[in-house]
């Protein structure tokens, strides 16, 4: 499979405007990719695969693992691959030093983030802070809390801090779930989208000040547990990251476990639980859709002001995505004639969308963060007079079958967990099967939507 | 694990498991509930009627199987072609 681009919108973005403004010298694993610095022509290759059969490849493909899945219908079998795990590390004393650790290296690294990100050097790829926060943060350290496993508990410098400052522990007001969590990362994502953050390293010292306020603030009102379970949203993706992980802690002991089966003890999985999923979901593909043709042209066409159009195009996307879903779980009930509920049904069935949202995230970044990972590093011998010309990796041609493949192999996972959670629901092994028709239909809509802005061509988000 | 958090619609009552109290829509779903949950404790009856609802299914599921071998069949070289021709 082929499509006509290399990285996702953003990842393209993103490297276009931090190239901008200080020499990069490009070394091109591909010879005939030579383009110099430009790294946007690179990207546009001639298609060796029509995107019509791109986006039905991918589709058939989630159809296919789906029937593949349900010849598996030995009950005994499904709950042995959901609950086999193996312990490695068993000794508290070792997670807890481990733990200190890697806080005190949290601390560290936010202290040199904020103090780079205002005080040093402005351009976006000569900015440690900026690099560190993008590159290193928001698309390596993501990519680990889902391959690896989450750590983001004992590294989080925020509830590090927050442990040292008293709280005035006021309960939580518990009708509002997560909705706190779902509505901030929304916001997260809108000011990411149309901000300078992403390459102005004083702007991001400042939203990093303005989130750093917020969240000690809701620390100390609410008690650390609270804030970081219910309203922080970083907290929260890297939690629902980590579930899809291969590896988990319990307690004292680190495991090797199967691939998303913690995303079965999401709980209680509430109605705001089901919708930050969505959120997850929805806000990287959003992030990739804002920078195609398509979004250009309805700005063009729709007279609304551009201000009001992102943050509308956000909830009403993020709307549609959670109506798919919960059409999907009616549908499921409906073909079933389960006495389960529906909203028990979108409840136990939504987890399994992590899988796909962390194929998706692997898709849209590893590009990105390979081809910057050299710049991150060069800058971070020399922070505050880093050398005028960074290297940058082109990735070869071949590179977007990786993204194509991440995307599949996250559906995949979805798939099987989702098959395991209806032999957990339903009696019958057919009745199990048939459950899956209508989530698998909104499975092929999303990953047909997301491969259909993979193979969109660049152009700047308005 | 997730079977004790699921919420059940009101006045479901057709066939209701009498061991853990869930509802089934019909009786043979609740014979394969009961056989999958609680077969220990299952009288001989109950026993015997799990197994005659497992059998009942098990031609189902065969053919379900057979459709979805085809099925896959037909997607592979369905795409074999297509791929040859475009």
């Amino acid at each position: 499979m082929a499509a006509s681009c290399r990285w996702s919108r953003c990842t393209r973005r993103r490297v276009i405007s931090l190239v901008a403004g200080v020499a990069a010298v490009g070394v091109l694993a591909v010879p005939a990719l030579a383009h110099g610095g430009s790294l946007g022509s690179a990207g546009r290759e001639s298609v060796a695969v029509p995107t019509w059969l791109v986006l039905l490849t991918g589709g058939a493909a989630v159809g296919a693992s789906f029937l593949l899945a349900s010849l598996v219908t030995d009950r005994s079998l499904i709950a042995a691959v959901e609950s086999w795990s193996r312990g490695l590390i068993d000794s508290g004393a070792v997670l807890r030093w481990g733990a200190r650790v890697v806080s005190l290296l949290g601390l560290v690294v936010l202290a040199v983030v904020l103090f780079v990100a205002s005080m040093g050097p402005q351009q976006p790829l000569a900015n440690l802070g900026l690099l560190t926060v993008w590159v290193g943060w928001w698309a390596g350290y993501t990519m680990s809390t889902y391959l690896v496993g989450n750590t983001w508990p004992a590294l989080n410098p925020w509830r590090t801090l927050s442990r040292v400052l008293p709280s005035l522990s006021y309960s939580y007001p518990e009708r509002l779930g997560v909705w706190p969590a779902t509505v901030a990362l929304l916001a997260l994502v809108w000011v990411e989208v149309v901000s300078p953050v992403a390459d102005q390293p004083d702007f991001l010292a400042g939203v990093i000040i303005v989130y750093t306020a917020v969240t000690l603030l809701g620390t100390l009102v609410f008690g650390t547990q609270q804030w970081f379970d219910s309203a922080d949203p970083v907290a929260r993706v890297f939690d629902h990251y980590g579930r899809v992980a291969p590896f988990g802690r319990d307690r004292d002991t680190i495991s090797l476990q199967t691939p998303g089966s913690a995303l079965a003890d999401i709980a209680p999985a509430t109605r705001s639980e089901v919708a930050f999923v969505i959120a997850l979901l929805w806000v990287t593909t959003f992030d990739g859709f804002v920078s195609t043709p398509a979004w250009r042209s309805i700005v063009d066409v729709v007279p609304v002001p551009l201000s009001a159009l992102y943050p509308l195009a956000l909830v009403a996307g993020f709307g549609l995505f959670l109506a798919a879903f919960y059409g999907a779980a009616r549908a499921s009930k409906r073909i079933t004639g389960t006495c389960v509920t529906t909203a028990s049904l979108v409840r136990e069935f939504a987890p399994s969308l992590l899988a796909i949202a962390a194929g998706y995230h692997l898709a849209h970044y590893l590009g990105y963060f390979i081809s910057l990972l050299p710049a991150l590093a060069t800058v971070a011998t020399a922070p505050l007079a880093p050398p005028a010309e960074v290297t940058l990796l082109v990735a070869p041609d071949w590179f977007e079958t990786v993204g194509m493949l991440a995307i599949l192999v996250g559906h995949f996972l979805a798939i099987w967990v989702a098959h395991a959670t209806a032999f957990d629901i339903f009696p019958g092994r057919l009745q199990a099967i048939r459950s899956q028709y209508p989530f698998i239909a909104v499975m092929v809509f999303y990953t047909m939507t997301s491969l259909w802005i993979l193979a969109q061509p660049e152009v700047a988000a308005p | 694990m997730r079977t004790e958090r699921l919420s059940y619609d009101d006045g479901s009552d057709t066939a209701v498991c009498e061991y853990c109290g869930r509802p089934f829509p019909d009786d043979d779903l609740l014979a394969l509930h009961r056989g999958t949950r609680h077969f220990e404790q299952l009288p001989d009856d109950q026993q015997a009627a799990y197994e005659a609802a497992y059998a009942d299914e098990q031609e189902s599921v065969r053919l379900f199987r057979l459709k979805a071998l085809g099925g896959l069949i037909l997607v592979y070289f369905g795409f074999l072609m297509v791929y040859a021709v475009v």
